[in-house]
């Protein structure tokens, strides 16, 4: 049994790195479900992104959507971590597992089709915040866009986010 | 109201104790390490901003993500005493950088503020590293704003101004970084600091209104504004500026008029032309006899009755503008006239 966790995202502590000033991350998340809209996440300098997603409660991720509509600018080289609270690119450029909880090599099909992405379930039992970094892309672009990112798992059973409860008026 | 944690990086080298910014250019930095830090800190309630310091013995973070100023002034106080070295810039926005990264809140973006005031040299004058520089920065989303003052500004087309500016170019995405260049004059540096683009989303200001926009080199003083004053400093003195250029403007276009159509009467000037319209026969007689008496006197009149606050502008004032103005006030005279006949 596996659940989106897009709505356990907490949006304000969700950042990416080297996202491009007019297409940033929260285009795609803030809605708290996957993105289905015309907006979508380009990276700015060079090629490369990382994602800082934080959850607003402890969750296991059992496995992830990239999507992109563009093949060439799909994301291929990717690396996953959790639970760091401030990671940049020198931290991830050469970390290998298992300093990182995964590496993946992403296919054509997998990114373009928006397919589950199953990750190595033991090592996402905890996770607080998710970082993706994006290394490289299929077609070797100067830009990488990702249109959609789903996380499915499901949800640790612990205090509930208390964000949503209001003071009642007697 | 940006949402920011800021670095500041001042400059301490030996550089900054010369004097051509009022008092000295390190005691100029520090009013303008102030006024950022009080403008940052009241845009919004939770900006932070850290100081750094880039010559003496190396670079210092003196203070992370602080909203007390008190904390701030005793960084500059510390610095004070130990200006020495020259600046190294590179090194001090790596570490800036890093500062910025282990911030508390995510939700901050992060933006240095880098303030130079020596020449440029070694790794910092290498175009190729600094744009590596940038670009590794802007990866990073942190913005950077640049203020070159006193050295970093005097080399020509070949200097600094350029490695600075290809810098800032580098780093900026979405046009949020930007390059402000204060040669000395009698300015405040913080005043230009102010106005200029780098605080103007802190103070709300469209960006357009701000001058030395992105990379622009335009702060160049004060004397670029229409009188001289900033109107959004001083609404005040500018409307009194303003109602007093108008009304000169007027007065100069009535002589102008009073130019073109012949005034054949004696010439006068006296202020009498003022008065109301209805006078009795007894004020009538004194003034006609008060304006006989100036116009006989006309020729040393002429030229120092108008006002002791004009002073200035009589010296100003050609010749052909002084019988101009001697017509008007004749025609005025010879319409009083007139108008006593009735």
């Amino acid at each position: 049994m596996q659940v989106s966790l897009l709505e356990f995202v907490n949006n304000s502590q969700t950042t990416c790195l080297n996202e491009s000033f007019e297409h940033g991350i929260k285009s795609i998340l803030s809605s708290k479900k996957k993105n289905t809209s015309d907006a979508y996440l380009l990276s700015d300098a060079d090629e490369q992104l990382l994602l800082n997603i934080s959850f607003n409660q402890t969750v296991r991720v059992r496995s992830i959507v990239i999507k992109s509509t563009n093949a060439s600018q799909a994301p291929q080289e990717i690396k996953i971590l959790v639970n760091r609270s401030s990671v940049g690119f020198e931290d991830v450029q050469d970390a290998k597992e298992p300093e990182i909880a995964q590496a993946l090599n992403l296919t054509e099909e997998q990114v373009t089709e928006g397919q589950q992405i199953p990750l190595r379930f033991v090592r996402f039992q905890t996770v607080n915040s998710i970082h993706i970094f994006v290394a490289s892309n299929h077609g070797g672009e100067d830009e990488t866009r990702i249109d959609a990112v789903d996380i499915l798992g499901v949800p640790v059973e612990t205090t509930k986010d208390l964000s949503g409860l209001k003071k009642q008026d007697e | 109201m940006p949402l920011e944690a800021t670095l500041m990086i001042i400059d301490n080298s030996e550089y900054m104790r010369n004097g051509d910014y009022q008092p000295t250019r390190f005691e100029a930095q520090t009013d303008a390490v102030t006024t950022i830090f009080q403008t940052k800190v009241d845009s919004n309630p939770e900006s932070s901003v850290g100081l750094m310091t880039m010559a003496a013995k190396g670079p210092e973070v003196l203070v992370t993500h602080s909203r007390d100023i008190g904390q701030i002034l005793q960084g500059i106080h510390k610095t004070t005493g130990r200006l020495g070295g020259t600046a190294d810039i590179p090194t001090a926005l790596n570490i800036a950088q890093l500062a910025l990264k282990h911030r508390q809140n995510k939700n901050l973006r992060q933006r240095i503020i880098l303030f130079v005031g020596s020449p440029l040299d070694g790794a910092a004058a290498d175009e190729k590293g600094m744009v590596r520089l940038a670009k590794k920065l802007k990866k990073n989303n942190v913005a950077v704003d640049v203020v070159a003052f006193g050295d970093a500004i005097e080399e020509g087309a070949e200097g600094s101004g350029n490695v600075l500016k290809a810098f800032v170019d580098a780093a900026s995405s979405g046009d949020n970084s930007h390059l402000v260049s204060v040669p000395p004059g009698p300015h405040l540096l913080s005043d230009i600091i102010l106005t200029s683009a780098i605080l103007a989303g802190d103070r709300g200001m469209p960006e357009p209104m701000a001058d030395g926009g992105a990379g622009g080199e335009g702060a160049g003083g004060s004397n670029q504004f229409e009188f001289g004053v900033d109107p959004s400093l001083d609404p005040e003195l500018a409307m009194a500026l303003r109602m007093s250029m108008e009304e000169e403007q007027a007065r100069q276009a009535a002589a102008q008029a009073a130019q073109q159509s012949p005034a054949p009467s004696a010439p006068d000037s006296a202020p009498t032309t003022t008065v109301p319209a209805e006078p009795t026969d007894e004020e009538e007689e004194a003034m006609l006899r008060q304006a006989l008496a100036m116009s006989q006197e006309e020729q040393d009149v002429e030229m120092h009755d108008h006002g002791d606050g004009d002073g200035d502008e009589d010296e100003e004032m050609s010749e052909e503008e002084a019988i101009a103005r001697a017509i008007e006030m004749s025609m005025q005279q010879s319409e009083q006239e007139q108008q006593q006949k009735k």
